[in-house]
């Protein structure tokens, strides 16, 4: 696999060091982008904000317990603590007590504050390997290396293999909550489901573009696609692709420009989700004022 | 308690208070994930007029900041319209593009300049007591006088605006119809949270803001049903937590915004557990 990576890190017309980052964030947007609708379609896309939030606690964790910055552990912890935190709300909700924004507002709050504490700790302890660790909040790319791709694509392969085994399962529990549980499928599978999956989607992303921002790069590309489109097939890969270019070039400018990779990224995707907003043949707002204009002088 | 503890205390204590009493309308209008984004959004403001004046903790630095929070919750309001776009959706599209522009505006222009990320996130609690403006002739901490003046002012806006904010939250609907303007007192709940949150953020970082105004009025709504009860259970439940969680972070040297915010978090879920009526566990012991 590395061998391959390789040639196709050579191949790309930019230095190896613009090529790694390209090819990395053009992988973690696309992830970003395909699973971003398990969260969007179900108006649950503030969970992503709490679930990146949620990541830091893991990975300070993961540090006290190994001692050392070895990525794929780190990435673990990540992964276990975004889950964490999303089961947390999805049982909050569940017992019917709070409102879902109330539930994420406080899942969110205080995985936070014990991300905070844990950090705190680390720092000050003086352990040398521990510089680094906060980057997790902001994000980083230029130090990003081939193994992180190979890390990335990896879970990448993972999450389509898992999208395209359960789509049928997915798509009827996003849209038709109701009818997955009468046809026997149990609701809380589902739901570990997707929110394993997002959990995947955001601890990729975090490294990239930051706990604070990463929320934007699961809705950015679902809005941006959503409005060319309707079918749950199209907007995934479409939503990921979307995701991935705005990786790929935010990565590249970032780099020329000597910018931090993850607000570029953030600001491109934002910006084709307005633009799509906007300017989509059937659903976006142009499109609508002149259907109401049309429709007044007949 | 030195007397710079206790001003860290009283300083955390007031700004609880007043996110409190406006986190408690939040809540009930399901509007709890606003001073999230808003906390975010407010950034490019902050460097805005950084750039402009050369200063980041003046007036100025508050209308500015203020300014970008209240077009985060006009972008998304907008966007909601339009109705291709959730309100949850449209809320995560916009604050964090807000935030990437205040990031890019620090590393292109203030790369050198005191605005620290590291203390906007995690705040100058610590240091509050150190940064003293003359006043009467005495030495205050300026973060006391500044969260002192937003906590009289909060409260005085919600003790005047009582009547109309309580239609709104519980059913704006009604509030529009009885004449109490519920659009108008929604709009003005948000300029007072965007502006309070400004404060918040200069004075104890934004993870206090975040859950200041979230965590304390979700538990107060598990302990009781009656508005002007839940904001002051609330506004308790801050201090309580303020004072817990520096008691923490002093013992185990650690940070002490941190510590604050997981008392707020423990006194949550001991509430969840075990309110009276809504909790858990005692409903469960109940009904066998």
């Amino acid at each position: 696999m590395t061998g391959v990576l390789g040639g196709l890190l050579d191949a790309l017309p930019l230095s190896y060091a613009d090529a790694v980052v390209v090819v990395g964030t053009a992988v973690v947007g696309f992830v970003a982008g395909l699973l971003g609708p398990l969260a969007v379609l179900r108006q649950r896309s503030m969970f992503g904000d709490a679930m990146s939030h949620g990541t830091l606690a893991g990975v300070a964790v993961a540090f006290l317990v190994t001692g050392a910055k070895v990525p794929e552990l780190l990435l673990l912890g990540a992964a276990v603590s975004a889950a964490v935190a999303a089961f947390a709300m999805l049982a909050l909700e569940r017992t019917g007590r709070l409102r879902s924004d109330a539930a994420i507002g406080v899942v969110l709050s205080v995985s936070l504050t014990l991300g905070i504490v844990l950090l705190t700790g680390i720092s000050g302890s003086g352990n040398a390997s521990q510089a680094g660790l906060d980057e997790y909040l902001l994000g980083q790319t230029a130090g990003m290396v081939e193994r992180d791709i190979v890390v990335a694509l990896a879970l990448a392969s993972v999450a389509v293999v898992a999208v395209g085994l359960g789509f049928r399962l997915l798509r009827s529990a996003t849209f038709d909550p109701g009818f997955t549980a009468v046809a026997g499928v149990r609701t809380w599978v589902v739901d570990a489901a997707s929110t394993g999956l997002l959990a995947l989607a955001v601890v990729l992303g975090v490294r990239t573009v930051g706990a604070i921002l990463m929320v934007a790069l699961l809705v950015a590309p679902v809005v941006a696609a959503r409005q060319v489109t309707s079918t749950l097939a199209v907007l995934m890969p479409l939503s990921g692709l979307v995701g991935a270019a705005s990786g790929a070039v935010g990565g590249l400018v970032a780099g020329r420009a000597e910018l931090p990779a993850g607000p570029v990224i953030v600001l491109l995707a934002t910006g084709l989700a307005v633009l799509s907003v906007v300017f989509a043949p059937r659903r976006g707002v142009v499109a609508k004022l002149a259907r109401g204009r049309a429709r007044v002088s007949r | 308690m030195s007397p710079d503890d206790v001003m860290i205390v009283v300083i955390a204590g007031l700004l609880s208070t007043s996110c409190a009493v406006l986190g408690g309308f939040l809540v009930l209008r399901g509007q709890a994930l606003l001073p999230d984004a808003v906390s975010h959004a407010v950034l490019p403001g902050i460097v805005l007029i950084f750039l402009l004046t050369g200063e980041r903790a003046t007036l100025w630095t508050v209308v500015g900041a203020t300014a970008f929070g209240v077009l985060c919750v006009l972008g998304s309001d907008w966007l909601r319209r339009t109705g291709v776009v959730e309100s949850d959706a449209a809320l995560a599209l916009v604050f964090p593009a807000l935030f990437s522009l205040g990031i890019l505006g620090i590393s292109r222009f203030a790369s050198g300049a005191h605005i620290d990320l590291d203390s906007a996130i995690y705040g100058d609690l610590t240091f509050a007591p150190l940064r003293t403006v003359s006043l009467f002739g005495a030495d205050v901490p300026q973060s006391l006088v500044v969260t002192g003046l937003a906590t009289v002012a909060v409260v005085a806006l919600v003790v005047v605006l009582w009547r109309p904010l309580q239609a709104a939250a519980f059913d704006p609907a009604f509030a529009e119809l009885a004449g109490l303007r519920g659009r108008l007192i929604g709009q003005v709940l948000l300029v007072a949270v965007a502006g309070l949150a400004v404060v918040a953020f200069d004075s104890v970082g934004a993870i206090l803001v975040i859950t200041f105004f979230v965590v304390p009025a979700s538990t107060a709504r598990l302990l009781t049903a009656r508005l002007g009860t839940m904001l002051v259970v609330a506004a308790l439940c801050g201090w309580v937590a303020s004072i817990a969680g520096h008691t923490v972070a002093v013992s185990a040297d650690t940070s002490i915004p941190g510590t604050i915010g997981l008392a707020s978090g423990a006194l949550f879920v001991l509430a969840l557990l075990f309110a009276p009526r809504r909790g858990l566990l005692t409903r469960r012991r109940a009904t066998p």
